[in-house]
């Protein structure tokens, strides 16, 4: 049967005026959807890609998740912080620029506008922009419930195409990112077929600090190239410690792209998104340490 | 304001402001879904989620149920009516009736209050298929035992065409280089933003239906003979269209069929609004197409032959596919010289959405086949692809093999315009950086303006002027956004001498509005702005008279300027046009002054079976530079510029033809590396704004559009086709410059990053 | 469902309407509002057609809940003229010729007004950034940038 649905479902809305409302209603164990920005939940509620939601549960009531600031030295984002006020955030500019750039290559400004980097993350989906980006900054989420909360790293939350370890009684509130070493430098590149409005084939990060010629810290995030946004750990290893030189980032850019395991699909193939993996590590790495 | 000389006009040749800008700048326009009647309920269409089936059963009881349906329908409440583009091609039900041949085909249909009622009620319709063994590639299609989509076309061809002229065999033996490749063209959509819809209402004086249509006289006889009235009582009303481009708009819809008969069957009126994914998935795209091209070449770069054989996707219908096949062979011929022509076009029906027209309709395929492969032989014969087309560009006048003739030619002009332009002059690979390769391509096409199919075809004009001397201009042809509306209404206002905001141009209304075949073919301006002229110099003659009479002088001694009229010479004697459109009006028992004009250009005949004669009334030709940069790893390539060097003849609103051909460029640009629909089985991937990659502001080139100013005298003004040449010059640019830049010939659409990136790769391994 | 009772201010209006919470600004924007300028084309976010300004912001008002709109500002294409004057952005699309359909044209308006409050003075990447995510199918955007500059040298020199 195919329906092509331009309402939205039935539902019941609630507009929570605090958190304990929030997660007092989330632990009813009723089938919510929480609306943030609305940017992927709206689509899927349309498309009926999901179960229509009992209750959709506006987080907008709760002001006081819409925050971006900086406590000794860690950056902290609250649920409702826009992507656009991530992407042009002085201190995310400044500090945390690989953030900045990710947030900017999201889709165009009606969207960064309402989407929120929270629900960029929850929605995790492969190719999430952000998602190797705050993996190379070792973000942290913040996740309350009920009665209680939990601090989870990045690295453990996405564990499967549009799966988090997030509990139906639970959401993320905030993401927090120590402080980086301001010698550290990062890019984010952004692989797609159009300048703009579009998803990635393939993401990059690369976060790297260098000392003396050598890779004092290297950590490289990748995004659309296997069930969820990853680590290039085994490429880190390789380089870190290590003599800055053309030979070793090829190998690491090669071990990156073995560590990837993407798929074909309508995007791109495997193939083509296994090199572009190695293609742009290595180009990363390379202007980042100069290495020509 | 932007102005060009084409002859001694007041408003011709001017970049005058669109006469609908103001409507739209303001959201004062309305649109077909914008519109909203008292007591109207929604129609919504349930789909197949097979791609081939036959169906079982469907059963509407529980929808029927439902509080809030009042109606529903499935394709037995269409007793049997098909619609086609000829009679012997009618194979087309509004809901499909035993079988479904293509994913999304409509099934049923439910009527309900709102539009929520409706989508609730059709998840209550429960339809019992039998899955049948699809088809989905033409070429497999082809083969023995494959299975059949039509009983009525056993070996699957719904249609063919074989062109033969001159001699190809011996041409090939007389070149010195023969070269066949086989060249793909991909699966795209017309894009237009503004999804199909119509408000439909049945009651004692017939069908009015307001409706999003591109030609609106489709609709008008489809909806007579699905519902056995006469054609005086249909009625179609066009809104302001939201973009055309040829196949869905120039045609019906199931929406439009379905909101007409729960009209009839409810006494409410009925409106449908369709979904951008439901566009993609279940309306019209573009033929895909293999071309097998053959080309014989001297050493001097003289073309001595050309065979192509092609191979299209009709998907599950015929639509207007046979005039496709046509458009893909007939003018081949053009713009180069080629003594041996031959050419085998065949439509395949599969189990895929439909194949249409859609804008560069047919020549698309080939043109941008022999493009390539001219710049392929090129090469090898280390010929410069700018001089290989000076050697055989046609020139005014001309007759090709297969007797399309041609009374102007800016081909040469615009070339050699190319030639001296800085892009080419200075094209090397300057590396930008080492990521960064760029390149420049070149290419020169030609197009008909002024289509013409078969049966009724001519435009008309009415002009009925208002006692005060406004204008009151009727034509039943379309603006679906292309500007011809303003062009229509500078021509009547040109000749009676106003300014243009005392002419008033109506949008069709086909209770009141002069038949017409509708806007496509790039026809509008040639033909509506023929019927256009005639009126107006009607007009005139019946004012001139009055005005003879006034001054004793004879009436082609009238002058009709600056809203004035004046004995020729005695300028001094004026008086306003508004008075006399007075003394006209009151004179006697007072007269009631209508001009009336209809075209008669290109009424000789052509034959459709054998692919001779003139299947437009003028020939545009455009020939263009394309400038790209391509990463050397990741294949991603940016298009920097654009240069359009246009023939249409005389820009009769040089900025509208700017526009055309920029939007045309950009579209071709789509085409060509951005925009494909994946297929699995019959399933559209991609159906979506965010995957089906429509070129974005950041995408779009720099544009220069250079006017070749030429003279025909087939068409108005020497006004030639503005909106589709560019469609076709763009995609073999497009390559040639990523050829120029990587070395590398693509020869199927569109060439994205991967296809770019893994192939650099090879070559680098070579 | 039951409504609910939302007041805001559109194109200078205070308004107070009762609303289904399934339904889309966009949907009360053209339905309940009858406000029809702003166009309903690809639905998901994907084309910028139904761009409107909420507090000076532009979204996609087919991706934001009606409720929404409670306490906020909303600016739509109806809102730009003043009395019988254009925005002079209005002004500059139609001497540019910065459309052909239109259908894009009151999203890409909208875009066009956020871009030139926040800066007056764009680029021309500042201004291709700013209509990134509104499509234009007939135009090739040529005579859109056009407008733009048009209309925004027009704003800077008052």
């Amino acid at each position: 049967m195919v329906i092509f649905y331009r309402r939205l479902p039935k539902f019941e809305y609630i507009k929570p005026e605090s958190q304990n409302m929030l997660f007092e209603i989330l632990s009813d164990n009723k089938n919510c959807s929480v609306y943030a920005g609305g940017t992927d939940l709206i689509p899927k509620l349309k498309k009926r890609l999901i179960k229509p939601p009992d209750v959709l549960i506006d987080l907008k009531g709760l002001n006081e998740l819409d925050y971006i600031k900086i406590e000794g030295g860690t950056l902290k984002i609250g649920a409702l912080s826009t992507i656009y006020s991530v992407a042009t955030s002085k201190i995310v500019i400044e500090k945390f620029n690989i953030l900045s750039q990710a947030a900017k290559s999201i889709a165009a400004f009606q969207i960064q506008n309402r989407g929120t980097i929270v629900g960029n993350i929850c929605n995790a989906v492969p190719s999430a922009d952000s998602a190797p980006a705050l993996l190379v900054l070792n973000a942290k989420l913040n996740i309350k419930k009920k009665d209680g909360s939990r601090k989870v790293n990045i690295d453990e939350f996405f564990i499967g195409p549009n799966k988090t370890v997030l509990d139906k009684d639970e959401i993320v509130t905030e993401v927090e990112i120590s402080e980086v070493p301001s010698s550290f430098k990062g890019i984010y590149y952004k692989l797609s077929t159009r300048g703009k409005m579009d998803l990635a084939t393939v993401g990059v990060a690369v976060l790297l600090g260098s000392d003396n010629g050598r890779f004092s810290d290297i950590r490289i995030g990748l995004g659309a190239v296997a069930p969820t946004p990853i680590r290039a750990k085994r490429a880190e290893e390789l380089l870190k410690g290590e003599k800055i030189n053309k030979e070793l980032i090829n190998n690491a850019a090669r071990i990156a792209s073995d560590e990837s395991s993407p798929i074909d699909d309508h995007r791109a193939s495997a193939t083509y998104r296994k090199i572009m993996v190695e293609t742009l590590v290595k180009r990363a790495i390379c202007r980042l340490t100069e290495v020509g | 304001m932007e102005e060009i000389n084409i002859g001694d006009y007041s408003l011709l040749g001017k970049s005058i402001p669109r006469i609908d800008a103001y409507e739209k700048v303001t959201g004062e326009a309305k649109y077909a879904a914008d519109i909203e009647l008292p007591g109207m309920l929604w129609c919504k269409i349930l789909r197949s989620p097979l791609p081939h089936a036959k169906i079982l059963n469907i059963d509407i009881s529980r929808a029927k149920r439902l509080t809030g349906v009042k109606a529903v329908c499935t394709a037995k409440d269409f007793k049997g009516f098909r619609w086609g583009w000829m009679p012997i091609t009618r194979d087309e039900p509004p809901l499909a009736e035993d079988k479904v041949r293509f994913y999304g085909e409509g099934v049923a249909a439910v009527a309900a209050i709102d539009e929520e009622t409706a989508e609730e009620a059709l998840e209550l319709i429960k339809v019992d298929y039998e899955e049948l063994p699809g088809v989905f590639d033409p070429e497999e299609a082809l083969k023995e035992g494959a299975p059949v989509v039509h009983d009525y076309r056993p070996n699957n061809i719904s249609w063919e065409f074989h062109m033969d002229f001159g001699d190809v065999e011996k041409g090939f033996k007389e070149a010195d280089l023969v070269r066949e490749d086989r060249f793909a063209t991909g699966r795209v959509i017309t894009g237009f933003l503004e999804p199909p819809a119509a408000i439909a209402l049945w009651n004692s004086s017939g069908i009015t239906i307001w409706a999003a249509k591109q030609s609106p006289y489709f609709v008008y006889r489809h909806l007579a003979q699905c519902f056995n009235l006469p054609l005086n009582k249909i009625r179609v009303i066009q809104p302001f269209v939201g973009g055309g481009f040829g196949g869905t708009k120039n045609d019906s819809v199931a929406g439009d069929f379905c909101s007409v008969l729960f009209s009839k069957m409810t006494g409410r009126p009925v409106k449908f609004v369709y979904k951008m994914e439901e566009v993609f998935l279940t309306c019209r795209r573009r033929h895909n197409a293999i071309i097998y091209n053959k080309m014989g070449m001297k050493k001097d770069g003289t073309i001595t032959a050309m065979q192509s054989r092609l191979i299209a996707d009709g998907g599950a219908y015929t639509a207007i596919g046979p005039l496709t096949m046509y458009l893909t062979g007939c003018i081949s011929t053009l713009p180069y010289k080629l003594p041996n022509f031959k050419h085998d076009a065949y439509r395949v029906f599969t189990n895929n959405p439909v194949g249409a027209a859609m804008r560069g309709h047919g020549v698309t395929h080939t043109r941008f086949a022999a493009e390539i492969q001219m710049d392929m032989m090129a090469e090898e014969l280390g010929l410069d692809p700018m001089e290989i087309r000076l050697k055989n560009a046609i020139e005014a006048p001309y007759e090709t093999i297969n007797k399309v003739t041609i009374f102007s030619c800016g081909l040469k002009d615009g070339l050699l315009k190319l030639k001296e332009h800085p892009l080419w002059k200075e094209r090397k690979k300057e590396n930008k950086d080492k990521e960064t390769i760029s390149g420049v391509g070149i290419s020169g096409v030609a197009y008909l303006g002024g289509a013409r199919q078969r049966g009724y075809q001519s435009c008309a004009a009415v002009l009925r002027l208002c006692e005060d001397g406004t204008v009151e201009y009727l034509t039943g042809a379309t603006d679906a956004g292309q500007g011809s509306d303003t062009v229509l209404t500078q021509i009547v206002a040109e000749e009676l001498g106003l300014s243009i905001d005392h002419v008033d141009i109506q949008r069709v209304d086909t209770a009141y509005t002069p038949c017409d075949a509708g806007s496509y073919g790039s026809r509008v301006t040639a033909l509506a702005g023929e019927a256009a002229m005639k009126a107006a110099k009607d007009l005139k003659r019946q004012l001139a008279e009055y005005a003879a009479k006034e001054w004793n002088v004879s009436s082609e001694d009238i002058v009709f300027k600056n809203n004035k009229v004046y004995p020729k010479h005695m300028p001094d004697k004026a008086i306003p046009f508004r008075k006399l459109a007075q003394i006209a009006c009151y004179s006697g028992v007072g007269a009631v002054i209508i001009g009336r004009g209809y075209s008669q250009y290109g009424i000789e005949p052509y034959d459709f079976e054998k692919g001779i004669g003139n299947a437009g009334t003028a020939y545009s030709f455009t020939s263009q530079l394309t400038r790209v940069e391509v990463d050397k790893e990741t294949g991603f390539t940016k298009c920097t510029d654009m240069i359009i060097a246009h023939d249409c003849g005389k820009p009769l609103n040089p900025g509208l033809v700017e526009s055309q051909n920029q939007g045309a460029s950009v579209q071709g640009l789509g085409q060509a590396i951005y925009e494909e629909f994946v297929m699995d089985r019959g399933r559209t991937l991609n159906a979506n704004l965010a995957d089906y990659k429509m070129p974005t502001a950041v995408d779009a080139p720099n544009i220069e559009v250079i006017h070749i100013l030429t003279d025909d005298p087939k068409v108005p003004y020497g006004a030639k086709e503005a909106s589709e040449g560019a469609i076709v010059s763009s995609p073999p640019s497009v390559i040639s410059a990523i050829h120029d830049a990587t070395g590398i010939w693509f020869k199927e659409l569109p060439v994205t990053p991967e296809k770019i990136a893994l192939a650099l790769r090879e070559k680098k391994k070579e | 469902m039951e409504k609910k009772e939302i007041r805001f201010k559109i194109n200078g209006e205070d308004t107070v309407i009762s609303i289904k919470p399934n339904k889309t600004l966009l949907e009360m924007i053209r339905e309940d509002l009858k406000l029809t300028g702003t166009k309903e084309a690809c639905d998901h976010g994907e084309c910028g057609a139904c761009t409107v300004l909420i507090n000076g912001v532009p979204v996609n008002s087919c991706l934001v809940l009606a409720m929404e709109a409670h306490g906020k500002e909303i600016l739509t294409i109806e809102g730009l003229k003043q009395d019988d004057r254009l925005d002079p952005i209005q002004e500059a699309f139609i001497q540019n010729t910065g459309m052909q359909c239109g259908f894009c044209t009151p999203g890409m308006i909208m875009s066009t007004k956020a871009l030139l409050n926040r800066n007056p003075k764009p680029n021309d990447d500042e201004i291709k950034e700013a209509i990134a995510g509104n499509l234009c199918r007939c135009t090739g955007y040529t005579k859109i940038f056009e407008s733009i500059k048009d209309a925004s040298s027009k704003i800077g020199g008052k």
